[in-house]
């Protein structure tokens, strides 16, 4: 005869328990995500590489979460620790090192990459520190039609820092 | 005195519109699969 399911309780979890489920772990990776909680995150996306080592959406999680959680040099390392993998962390290793303001070791980073939007976008900051105002402001021009929020802001800044004022009005128009 | 007012030039503001781009990768298809399963199986 079966027992009852009521006469054996579940035995409580021991000290050496299995570590909960992948899925599971990502689904609370996921939460921190939605809620800003950085730190958390980090925990989460380690928990995940303790059991599955190399797995390049939880590497991927721990680098931006560092990044968001203003943890620049972990996130370079965690970066260097992973450079085995097939991931192409490029643009947060540039965006980390502009960061850091090492801007021309930031282009470097940058120029194995495809030109896309955030590239030319980082590009351009980094061009900005560096004085270079008139290949800043090239890039915005090209990025005018992008839709990037706020653009304008940055390509006024680069046109008044370059000593071109008087274009600022057309660029706007 | 005092001293009239007047406009002194400041440095342009620049954002930094990179940081958006610092984005997380979609975690949808390593999560659980969907809360409607568990439903179900009360029903079943």
């Amino acid at each position: 005869m079966a027992p009852k399911p009521k006469d054996k309780p579940k035995p409580s979890p021991s000290p050496s328990q299995p570590p909960p489920p992948i899925e599971d772990l990502f689904t609370s990776l996921n939460k921190h995500i939605q809620r800003s909680e950085y730190k958390q995150a980090v925990k989460v996306a380690d928990q995940v590489l303790g059991i599955a080592p190399g797995d390049e959406d939880a590497i991927r999680c721990k680098v931006v979460a560092l990044i968001k959680g203003d943890s620049i040099e972990d996130a370079l390392t965690t970066i260097q620790s992973a450079r085995n993998l097939p991931t192409d962390f490029s643009f947060f290793k540039a965006y980390c090192l502009y960061r850091q303001n090492k801007l021309d070791e930031a282009l470097d980073s940058l120029k194995s990459k495809e030109r896309s939007t955030p590239t030319m976008l980082l590009e351009s900051q980094i061009l900005y520190r560096q004085g270079k105002m008139d290949a800043c402001a090239d890039i915005y021009q090209k990025l005018q039609k992008s839709n990037v929020e706020s653009l304008e802001i940055n390509a006024v800044a680069s046109l008044v820092a370059g000593g071109r004022a008087s274009e600022v009005q057309g660029t706007l128009d | 005195f005092p001293p009239t007012f007047e406009a002194v030039p400041r440095n342009p503001i620049v954002l930094d519109l990179a940081y958006n781009c610092v984005e997380f990768p979609s975690l949808e298809s390593r999560m659980k699969k969907d809360k409607k399963g568990f439903i179900s199986r009360l029903w079943r």
